[in-house]
């Protein structure tokens, strides 16, 4: 086994890394290993874009004096990111059942890497969930400028950090497969429509204006709205915060949740 | 040097009435096979659990090759290999990519997305490890189609994959068939022989204990016994003369006029003695049709530990 020592890198910066890097490649492989998932990632944007905005954007869109397709769209794109890497955090509670989660707590690395890994391996799911909300947007006849589509491809990590690391609170603190679905439609919906992704919320007051500002999407979407919108009259009706408080909040939150998720984890896992 | 080093030991979980660990100490040297022997809730897997840093202790001070396991956890997960009770293999993933994922977060390697991707060495490495358990012709099947003991033998390869200084078996055969029980523990020598590897094994099976350098026999959280196996055979039970004759009055007569204590178990008298079996047979002269020398197993010694600290044996 000399040999292998050998190889062994001592740098502690590469071995995190490497380990964000190891533990998000499993989650993509395994994802690709089920067909389920695949077809799932792909099927969702049908129904939440295709249904769901089809239907809104039929019945109420007329005088909302801005292009609500390309509102709708926008939301849906974060709404994905963040709806498919919440839920994809819930496969922490299936490596419990099977204690492969003992095998990476074993290994002498951060649980913040490993858990670092997990969010952004679920968000590889959640940008084949964001492809499938485009193509069903352009069947709708609804687009994005490519330059645009980039710039929130390039903002899609920090959405898929903020949900997962959101995710994590809750998922640290459950060890039921059940509990846990529950748990992240508990998350995930009230986001959906409390956070501006499909309605705009620039006239919400009393309790739903506090809920909306506490919910880490609905400065998720501020920026992307910020990117899509910037420069066009629509920008002052549609987006609420600078672009810089946004990433700010965002960072804060999921920094945040990312420590106090992790650490229920940690010792939920530890304490079992 | 003490590999491992377990000093008044106390785990206590929520809303338990008594400790799962009470008050535990012991030691393991440089290479040592050490066994831990009890019946099923006797604290084996709590104590384990603690050492390999997965659960948290109550009280007390555990060091790994010299380093703390709560103060410096990172540093003993680095010396530790570990062979969980129940499979911790990712059944999604074939046989080569559940120890590549391994050898990456041990940072051996930087992660590569194919087995043809990853260093030479790394390759190497892998096909000699499954060729020497015999797995080679499953290293590229997914884990669920694996045997059970051929997961068993794969999470072998895995736990020493990064050349462990201490390896922790918990109940590693459990399950298996007595030929997978065999060879893996042949391979497990092997490892001991080569690399001088630190061994503690908890084990249903007292069979797979016979051979250790130390065993502890722990039940209802604390410590009975701690010693060689020889030593324990020694302590808890005594070595017997199994006889028997046509005339059973006369050599029951003889053995009282010679001071030797003696029962009548069934059909044969036993003849409970110390020392050399030579010194008590050469002084009998009733014809015998039945000698047999009874030498305790440590299974016999570990049923006598049971009986005598009243819990059944798992």
């Amino acid at each position: 086994m000399n040999e292998i020592t050998l190889t062994r890198k001592n740098s502690r910066l590469f071995r995190e890394l490497n380990t964000v890097v190891t533990v998000m490649a499993r989650e993509i492989t395994v994802f690709f290993k089920s067909p389920g998932t695949v077809i799932m990632s792909l099927a969702m944007p049908l129904m939440m874009m295709g249904m769901i905005g089809g239907n809104l954007m039929q019945n109420m869109a007329g005088g909302l004096g801005f292009e609500f397709g390309e509102f709708m769209l926008v939301g849906m794109l974060v709404n994905m990111l963040f709806m498919i890497t919440t839920m994809g955090m819930s496969s922490l509670v299936d490596d419990h059942d099977i204690d492969f989660n003992q095998e990476m707590l074993v290994s002498p690395v951060s649980r913040y890497s490993l858990v670092t890994g997990k969010i952004l391996g679920a968000g590889f799911a959640a940008v084949m969930g964001m492809v499938g909300t485009l193509i069903v947007g352009l069947v709708m006849g609804i687009t994005l400028p490519v330059g645009k589509l980039l710039l929130i491809l390039a903002l899609s990590p920090l959405m898929c950090l903020s949900g997962g690391a959101l995710a994590m609170i809750i998922i640290g603190l459950i060890k039921s497969k059940r509990t846990a679905n529950l748990a992240m439609m508990f998350i995930t919906m009230p986001q959906m429509f409390l956070s501006g992704a499909i309605i705009p919320i620039n006239n919400s007051s009393g309790a739903l204006l506090v809920l909306n500002r506490l919910m880490p999407m609905t400065y998720c979407l501020d920026l992307v709205r910020s990117v899509v919108y910037a420069g066009s009259p629509e920008y002052e009706s549609l987006v609420m915060f600078n672009p810089v408080v946004n990433f700010a909040v965002i960072a804060v939150l999921t920094i945040v949740c990312l420590m106090i998720g992790t650490y229920f984890f940690a010792r939920t896992e530890k304490n079992r | 040097m003490s590999m491992i080093e377990v000093n008044n030991l106390v785990k206590r979980y929520k809303r338990a009435k008594a400790p799962s660990v009470a008050d535990v100490s012991f030691s393991v040297g440089d290479g040592e096979f050490f066994a831990f022997l009890g019946p099923n809730g006797a604290g084996k897997t709590t104590t384990i659990s603690i050492l390999i840093t997965t659960l948290s202790k109550t009280s007390g001070e555990v060091r790994i090759a010299g380093y703390d396991v709560e103060k410096d956890a990172r540093h003993v997960r680095e010396k530790i290999g570990v062979i969980f009770q129940n499979p911790s293999l990712d059944p999604q993933l074939t046989a080569e990519e559940n120890i590549r994922f391994h050898a990456c977060l041990y940072g051996m390697y930087g992660y590569r997305p194919t087995f043809g991707l990853m260093p030479a060495a790394y390759r190497k490495r892998v096909l000699e490890l499954a060729e020497i358990v015999g797995i080679q012709d499953a290293l590229f099947r997914p884990i669920k189609k694996l045997s059970g003991g051929m997961q068993r033998k794969l999470e072998i390869i895995r736990s020493l994959a990064h050349t462990p200084d201490v390896l922790f078996l918990d109940e590693p055969t459990q399950g298996l068939d007595a030929v997978s029980r065999r060879s893996l523990w042949e391979y497990i020598n092997k490892v001991r022989d080569q690399y001088g590897t630190t061994v503690f094994l908890t084990t249903h099976y007292i069979d797979e204990a016979e051979g250790v350098d130390k065993v502890c026999l722990i039940n209802h959280g604390k410590i009975a016994a701690c010693s060689s196996p020889e030593e324990m055979k020694k302590s808890l039970l005594r070595q017997e003369l199994i006889l028997d004759s046509e005339d059973k009055t006369a050599l029951a007569r003889e053995l009282s006029a010679l001071g030797l204590p003696f029962t009548v178990n069934g059909q044969h008298v036993v003849v409970p003695y110390q020392g050399s079996a030579q010194s008590v047979i050469a002084r009998l002269r009733t014809k015998l049709t039945v000698l047999r020398i009874h030498e305790p197993t440590l299974e016999d010694a570990y049923v006598e530990f049971l009986n005598t600290t009243g819990r059944e044996a798992a």
